[in-house]
């Protein structure tokens, strides 16, 4: 503490002008807290659908197109940002606290509320930013076009839009809702997006007739239809430019193999020490930082495309930009940049299992990059999220538990033997699952379907927990 | 005192099923029985807090801490959000309706 500069106490003037949910101050029933949740998914819902006011246009590239279904925003809406600005600034102090940049000692009470509030305060940094620069590059038509009125009333719209997300973030977190809101919302986005790319009833034109977007729809329609079933059934099957029956099987697998991995864990016997005879389990999960790591990564990815795609456009001459990445129009989807150069292109997925085998050095590249930087992410995680081996037995020893057959300050050492290997180990194989359901070719990127399971089977949890402990209560 | 009573998140949540185990034996034999029962079946009340501890790295969790700041209870948070989509709705049918008036008189 002996004198010296601190970054974090920047933050100190702004503190007392950033928005905070109070902490609930009395034990919220589950069924209040269930009203909470649905009202503040209902808000997202509607904040997702409500279109922006005084935009011109949204056709144009859309630099974030890889990522809307991830962070849960939606286009030319008001949830434009949708959660990025949170998972960003998330990112950003993980990694300036990790790197030693900003100090923290998670100990002292005022650090972690002026590390809140560097997060928060980031956060809506990050959305006045990301906003202007939206409206600069000309996304909803060019600045002249709109007017300066309407550019204005845009930021605005976004900035707000980017608070209510903060807030209701930490209304849900702060114990009066279930889960996180940031879970919520991008498992919500994953599902409809699964649900309408499976039941859509928009028909498209391809050249061939009218045909279903929805993959079940044009199973049936295809079946019906046709004269010649068979040819209809691979249609079905293995249409390239429509979601179709292979994909939403290869969903339902990666879904099945994600629960199955979810069952995989060590369980550690602790007894207590004051009651005897009272003997619990610390299960310590494979999937130990859960989906964390494929949020940080997704972050990760989704800032560098925009960056690379801002600059491509600005200055395609240059050496490092093109090294960043080299963007192309896509022929399918009207308007979208897809990479095919430089490290935003070997990041990318593969799109198919035959443009694999023509690029063996691309599919190595990204294999490699997915489950490094998944355990990467892991296991910095579990250091500043306060779940490392130190926590825990720290957390034990408060509960007065003990592990039998070892000494008290064993604790920490025995469960340092298996939590940075389940961390580390267990973001590379959600790495390895990502890369598996991208070949798989899996409705809404294998990030998605892995975030949407893996935020889903944390639901399930909750609520198990959450019943089990209100039968706790009336049983006793 | 807010800051007493809401010491954290991250203790409540896992303090809160350890509880009912290190009071209850205190009390009648009854409740011990009942605790003894309650701990095999599934680990209902001991090891699924533990998971709420140890696994609550599961979720984003930014905001465990009370800081200082602009206090507002959930309602209000609740509130202002519909305030705004009702703003921006406004906001269209205006636009409309001025789009409309503009359009009538030129």
């Amino acid at each position: 503490m002996a004198g010296g500069f601190r970054v974090l106490h920047l933050v100190r003037p702004f503190l007392a002008f950033l928005p905070e949910v109070q902490s609930a101050d009395r034990k919220i029933p589950f069924r209040e807290k269930v009203i909470y949740t649905v009202i503040s998914l209902f808000i997202f819902l509607v904040c997702s659908q409500l279109p922006l006011y005084g935009i011109h246009s949204t056709t144009g590239a859309d630099p974030f197109y890889w990522m809307r279904v991830i962070l849960a925003s939606n286009r030319g809406t008001v949830m434009e940002l949708g959660i990025t600005p949170i998972v960003t600034s998330g990112l950003v102090m993980q990694l300036l606290v990790g790197s030693k940049i900003i100090e923290v000692d998670n100990s002292v009470r005022e650090d972690r509320a002026l590390l809140n509030g560097a997060q928060k305060l980031l956060g809506i940094l990050i959305a006045i930013g990301e906003a202007v620069a939206y409206v600069l590059s000309g996304m909803y038509g060019s600045v002249s076009q709109l007017g300066t009125g309407n550019a204005i009333l845009i930021i605005l719209q976004l900035f707000f839009a980017g608070i209510i997300v903060i807030c209701l973030d930490e209304l849900l977190q702060k114990g009066y809702g279930l889960g996180s809101g940031i879970s919520l919302f991008i498992a919500t986005n994953i599902c409809e997006n699964i649900i309408w790319k499976a039941f859509s009833p928009t028909t498209i034109n391809s050249g061939r007739g009218a045909e279903f977007e929805g993959a079940v729809i044009a199973l049936f329609h295809l079946l019906i239809t046709r004269t010649d079933k068979v040819r209809a059934l691979r249609e079905a099957f293995y249409r390239q430019n429509l979601p179709n029956v292979t994909n939403l099987l290869a969903t339902v697998l990666v879904f099945l193999i994600v629960i199955y991995f979810q069952g995989f864990r060590v369980v550690l016997p602790v007894r207590s020490k004051n009651a005897r005879g009272q003997q619990g389990s610390y299960p310590i999960k494979l999937f130990y930082t859960s989906n964390m790591p494929i949020i940080l990564q997704s972050a990760l990815v989704s800032n560098l495309y925009f960056i690379s795609q801002l600059l491509y456009r600005r200055y395609s001459g240059n050496f490092l930009v093109n090294l960043l990445g080299k963007w192309k129009e896509s022929e399918y989807s009207g308007g979208q940049f897809i990479p095919v150069g430089g490290i935003a292109y070997y990041i990318t997925a593969p799109s198919s299992l035959a443009d694999m085998a023509a690029n063996p050095f691309h599919a190595l590249f990204y294999i490699v990059f997915m489950l490094s930087a998944c355990a990467l992410f892991s296991k910095t995680w579990i250091e500043v999220s306060g779940s490392s081996a130190r926590d825990v037995a720290k957390q034990l020893k408060e509960q007065q538990m003990v592990m039998p057959g070892h000494r008290e300050s064993n604790l920490q050492k025995e469960l340092n033997r298996y939590i940075p290997t389940a961390a580390a180990f267990g973001g590379m194989c959600i790495g390895a699952l990502t890369v598996l359901a991208d070949f798989m070719g899996a409705i809404g990127s294998g990030t998605g379907i892995l975030l949407a399971v893996t935020i889903i089977y944390q639901y399930f949890e909750t609520f198990e927990k959450e019943r089990a402990s209100e039968l706790g209560f009336f049983g006793l | 005192m807010a800051r007493g009573s809401s010491q954290s998140q991250t203790t409540s949540s896992a303090g809160g099923a350890a509880r009912p185990g290190t009071v209850g034996p205190r009390g009648t034999p009854a409740a011990t029985a009942g605790m003894r029962r309650r701990r095999p079946g599934g680990g209902g009340g001991g090891s699924s807090g533990f998971t709420g501890g140890g696994g609550g790295s599961n979720m984003l969790r930014f905001y465990t801490d009370d800081a200082p700041g602009l206090k507002m209870s959930p309602t209000v948070v609740l509130v202002m959000s519909l305030c705004f989509i009702g703003f921006v709705t406004a906001l269209h049918v205006f636009g409309k309706l001025y789009r409309y008036r503009a359009g009538g008189t030129s």
